[in-house]
This record gives C-alpha cells, structure tokens and sequence, in this order.
C-alpha cells in the first residue's frame, strides 16, 4: 500500500448531454503501484481517455475516490489540480501537442516555468533531458523542423522534466510509422527500466505487448486486468 | 510565466497577422499620436507665449487698432470702423502722459527685398519702423553700432538698423556698419547690427531691418497703416496707474466723451495670456476627444484581434493548462500580451509625433516641447488600454476546459 502511486475506488463519470446521460465510465476500481507498467486497452468509445483524463488530475470523477499517492484528489478544485500536474504527472499526447513557434528546449521547459524555476536552472534540466532522450543536438530546433518521431521524444522529454511520479501516455505511437513507434517503445522501456510508473492507452495490441500489466476495458466497465507473462523488453 | 515570454508571444501575435494587427496597431498609433501632439503642442504654446511675453517685458501693455492674432472673428465689423493709430496721436500721447516716458510707436510690414551693393536678398524681410524706446520696450540689445535715436527722427536722418539674418544674406564679406542698403526706391545708412534673437511663433525676430518710424511711415505704409503703441510701465506696482492715465489720454486725443466705448484696444500680458490659454485648451480638448475615440475603436479591435487569436490558440492554451499553468497564469499572460501589443502601437504613435513635430518646429522655427509627462501619459494610457480592451479575451482564456481545449481541432 505504500509504494501505490495511483488508487482509485469505485469512480463513476457521467456526461450529461441534455436530457441523455452518458456513463463513460460505470465503475472502476484501480491500484497502480510504483514503477508498475501499464497498458489500457479497449474499443473505442469504451471509456479509456475518460480514465486517463481522470488519472491525469485533468477532469474529476462524477462520484468515488481517487487518493493520488495517499492524497485525495477527487474534490480538489482547479488550480490544486494544476499544481499537481504539474508537479506529479507527465503528460504525452498522441499529436505530441508541442507548441508550435517554440523551440525544443522552449517546450521541454514550460512545466519548469509553471512551477516557478529560475531561468538558468530550467535552460540546464531542459537540456539534460532532450540529451537524455537523443535530441541534444536539436535544441533550438523549432518543431516543423522535426520528425514525428523527434517531435514525440522533444514531447516526452517535457513529461519528464519535472521527475513526475506517472507518465501518462494517450496513444503515444498513434501518429508514427511502426518503425518509429518501436523507437519511442524503446524509449518508454528505459524510462521504466529507470524506475518510472508508465501508463499508455493504445489500440495495437503489438505496442501494448511491451506493457508488463494489461488492463481491458469495456463500456465504462473493466473487463479484465492481467499481469503480461511474456512482455517485449529490450535491452 | 515571465514577462519577457508574454512580450515576445505578444510579438508573435502581431507577426503571425500582420494586416489585422498591423491596422489595429495603426489605430492605437494614430490615437496616442493625437493625444501626444495635443499634450505636447499645448505645452509648446506655453512656452513659446512665456517666451513673447518675456520679451516684452513684464510691465509692458500694448494700444493697438485690432486685437492680436485671429481671436476676436465675431465682432470685425466693430474693429473695422475704428480710427487707425498715427504719428501724431503718438506724439500726442508721449506727451500727455506723465508717469512713464517708454512709449513707443512700432509698424512693421513682411516679405520685403533687400539690396545692399553686392547683392539682394529673397523677398522675405521685414522692416519696421520704431523709435527710441524701441529697444527698452521690446528688450532688444545691439550687439554692434548704436540704435537709432531720438535725434535721427527729430532730423528725418536715413539710417537702419539690421538683424543678423540680413547680414549674412546681403553683407557676406564686409562689416556692413556704414554701408548703405537700398529698399525700394531708399537708402539707409547701417548704423547699428541687432543681437541674435532667434524666432517667436515661426517669426525669426533676425531677419528684420529697422528704420526710423517717420521715415517708414512715410516711404513704405499704405493709408491702412496703424502704429501699435508699447507703453512700459516700469513695475508691476505702477501698471495699473499708467494703463488708467494711458486710456484716458487716449480718450482725450480721441474726443471720446465718457460713456463712448474706447475705439481702440488695449492689450496687457495677461489678456494675451488669456487667449493663448484660449487657443491651447481648444487644441488640447480637441486632441484628447480625437485621441480618446481612436482607442476606444482600436482598442474594440483589439478585444477582436484577441478573442481570434485566444480561438486559434486553443490548443496551445490546453496544453499549456495540462502542464499545470494556474487560470491566473494564463490570465496575466494574454493581458500582458494585449498591453505588450498597445504599447507598441503607442510607442509608434510617439516616435511618429515627435519625429513629425519636430520636423514642423524647424520649418517654422517654433520650439516643439517633448514633455517626460506626455511620454508617461501614453504609457499610463496604453496599458489600461491593453488591460480594458484584452480582459474579456484572455477572461474566456483562462476560464477554457483543458480537456475541450486540448481536443479542439
Ligand atoms: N466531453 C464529453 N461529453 C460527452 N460525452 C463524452 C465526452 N467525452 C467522452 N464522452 C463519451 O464518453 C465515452 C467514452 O469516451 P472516451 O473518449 O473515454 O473513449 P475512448 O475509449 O478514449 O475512445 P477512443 O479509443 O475512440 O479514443 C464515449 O461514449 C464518448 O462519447
Ligand atoms: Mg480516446
């Protein structure tokens, strides 16, 4: 209990669209512990992003609890929610959603400015972190002067830059070739190897290969939740 | 959020739309311009008038036929039918009064040519006719030679006196003291050269020969000519006496009976003063009212240019949210970004009214005054510009779902 990073019980979110209600998710009760490595996976419209919105501090359930490392944030308003995101959680997009008149080390450096760094200590954890994901050569490089995959890897450099205690990835491969979605894999598999908690939704049953926990969901409900006996791990 | 990244975002903003934000900056320009020019012209007014007014000397008031400058339109008729000021009222009233002897007659008449033996000058000189107590009454000096006396009008003697500027124009080689110029059909000895004065109101008080007032009045006015009359009243204690004894020695010459109006005008620094303040405060309210509903149409443009450009960055306004930006953050940084956009229409604004007014100050040697208040004023001016007209825009920004913002196309 103690190393859990992420627990939330019996979590309910309902849209209300007019008259008809919604139930993205119908209840979900779920325990992410430290350094675990987790892949969602269902059909679409099954609830998925609605989960991570939630585990993100993005959006807030409509009824049940979320404590994040202890912490109960399911009540928590809005700017709360912004220092947790800021602090603790590591977001990757599928459309990488880099700023697009920055450079790289312009982007990897923005959560440092909302958690209020000084300009020299965020200039140097930017750039060790662009080195540690292969682009310590493209730093003032802007990103329509980059590839899908080096735009991904200048997005995931960003997630990472304050040490947040998740990386929350939706469909982070959705918008590369195979070959370079294998390389932001390896990627994601040194992060864990490295201590980090992942967390990816995805549609491919390949790149949810290299997860070592495999959660399924189904019409807002979770339809299983395995550990993965034979995860792709590279080396 | 640093302020540094706002402004340049803010750049960004204006570059990335240069024909919406270039008008929008053209409006808060052209209404800070008018705001500037205004503040700063009133203000150069004032010092131009401080400066006459110094050089006719504080105790000085004037008899003329018409009010000076174009102030008193409505009652022409009035001015029209008066009597014109001559040579022997002047002598006349140099004589009745008692409590000062610095009355001086002056006529004077522009665009005049100058001949001297080597060559002419351009039709641009003017020349007066005085007296005496001319120099005392106008506080002009001469800086070489001597200034034309009583005795040089008692015996009708053609003599001048001359401003630098003729100088230069028509005496390029020799000391002209003793030469002779030629206007018209006269010639004058050179007795006297003025002391630089510079110019008051556009008129370069320089380029100016002066000649005995009989002598002018007789080679060079036409019958419409009426003298203006400086009485000098010595000290400010005496003022009030000297104008009292001064109309009503007018009045006397005049034959006007005590209940007739006087048929002439009498003209103390504070009247002048008066309708300078007139003029100014007309320039001044004019421009402000210009200046005030140019911003406000530019900055209803601006709100516009805003909530477009708070539309287009939507996404960037998500991502910036899920990276933990407070509302607050995202707030201040649209509302910097609109004042950094005011502020640089207003800088444009300033630079263009200084660059312009000065340019106008030299081609009418007036001295334009650039005010540290004026420059504050349109800095105070544009950024509550910036934080009126970009408050609802960067509002709705920082109140934007980040979910919605994120997913939006
Ligand atoms: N803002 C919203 N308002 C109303 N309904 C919503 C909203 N967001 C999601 N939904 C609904 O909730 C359900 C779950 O949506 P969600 O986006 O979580 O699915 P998903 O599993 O991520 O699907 P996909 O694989 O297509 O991304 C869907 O039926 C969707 O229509
Ligand atoms: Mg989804």
């Amino acid at each position: 209990m103690s190393n859990s990073v992420i627990d939330i019980k019996s979590i309910k979110k309902v849209y209300k669209m007019g008259q008809e209600e919604v139930h993205a998710l119908r209840e979900v009760s779920l325990n992410i512990q430290q350094n675990e490595y987790v892949a969602l996976m269902g059909p679409s419209g099954s609830g998925k992003s609605t989960l991570m919105n939630i585990l993100g501090c993005l959006d807030t359930p409509s009824s049940g609890n979320y404590f994040f490392r202890g912490k109960d944030v399911s009540k928590l308003k809005d700017n709360k929610l912004a220092e947790i995101r800021n602090r603790e959680i590591g977001f990757v997009f599928q459309t990488f959603n880099l700023l697009a008149r920055s450079s790289s080390l312009k982007n990897v450096e923005l959560p440092l400015v909302y958690s209020g760094l000084k300009k020299k200590e965020r200039d140097e954890k930017a750039k060790n972190k662009l080195t540690e994901v292969g682009l310590g050569d493209r730093l003032d490089h802007k990103p329509n002067e980059l590839s899908g995959g080096q735009r991904q890897r200048v997005a995931i450099a960003r997630a990472l830059v304050t040490n947040p205690s998740i990386i929350l990835a939706d469909e982070p491969t959705g918008n590369l070739d195979s070959k370079t979605g294998v390389e932001i894999m390896k990627l994601f598999n040194d992060l864990w190897k490295n201590g980090n908690t992942i967390i990816l939704v995805t549609h491919e049953e390949e790149i949810a290969q290299h997860a070592k926990r495999i959660i399924r969901l189904k019409d807002g409900l979770i339809e299983t939740d395995e550990i993965n006996s034979n995860p792709i791990i590279y080396n | 959020m640093s302020i540094f990244e706002a402004i340049w975002q803010a750049i960004s903003t204006i570059l990335s739309n240069k024909l919406r934000s270039g008008l929008t900056l053209l409006s808060v320009a052209l209404g800070v311009f008018a705001i500037f020019i205004a503040g700063s012209l009133s203000d150069s007014i004032d010092s131009t008038v401080e400066n006459q007014l110094n050089d006719l000397g504080e105790n000085v008031f004037m008899i003329k036929r018409m009010p000076s400058g174009g102030f008193g339109g409505r009652n022409w008729r009035k001015y029209r039918s008066r009597p014109r000021i001559n040579l022997k009222e002047l002598d006349l009233l140099k004589r009745e009064v008692k409590s000062t002897k610095l009355i001086s007659g002056f006529a004077s008449d522009g665009g005049n040519v100058v001949q001297s033996i080597y060559t002419e000058s351009p039709s641009d000189v003017t020349i007066s006719g005085i007296d005496e107590n001319y120099f005392m009454n106008y506080s002009r000096s001469i800086a070489e030679g001597r200034p034309i006396s009583a005795g040089d009008l008692a015996s009708n003697n053609q003599v001048a006196v001359i401003g630098p500027d003729v100088i230069k124009r028509v005496f390029p080689f020799s000391n002209p003291i003793g030469e002779k110029i030629r206007i018209q059909s006269q010639e004058f000895e050179i007795i006297g050269i003025l002391e630089e004065k510079g110019a008051v109101l556009g008129n370069s008080q320089d380029n100016m020969v002066l000649l005995p007032l009989n002598l002018y009045i007789k080679y060079y006015s036409n019958r419409w000519e009426s003298i203006d009359i400086s009485v000098n009243a010595l000290s400010q204690d005496k003022l009030q006496n000297t104008l009292g004894e001064t109309i009503g020695a007018m009045r006397l010459i005049r034959n006007l009976s005590p209940v007739e109006d006087i048929n002439f005008e009498i003209e103390t620094n504070e009247a002048l003063t008066e309708q300078f303040s007139g003029l100014r405060q007309t320039i001044t309210i004019f421009g402000l009212l210009v200046g005030i509903f140019t911003l406000i149409a530019a900055g209803i443009g601006i709100t516009n240019i805003m909530l477009i450009t708070v539309k287009e960055r939507t996404r960037e306004i998500g991502v910036r949210k899920a990276l933990g930006a407070k509302s607050r953050w995202v707030l201040y940084q649209f509302i910097i970004e609109t004042i950094t956009i005011c502020q640089i229409g207003g800088l444009i604004g300033v630079l263009v009214a200084i660059t312009l007014g000065k340019i106008f100050a030299s081609q009418v040697d007036f001295t334009f005054v650039i005010s540290g208040f004026w420059i504050i004023f349109a800095v105070i001016v544009t950024t509550l510009l910036g934080i009126v007209s970009g408050y609802y825009p960067s509002w709705k920004a920082s109140k934007l779902n980040p979910i919605d913002a994120l997913r939006y196309e």
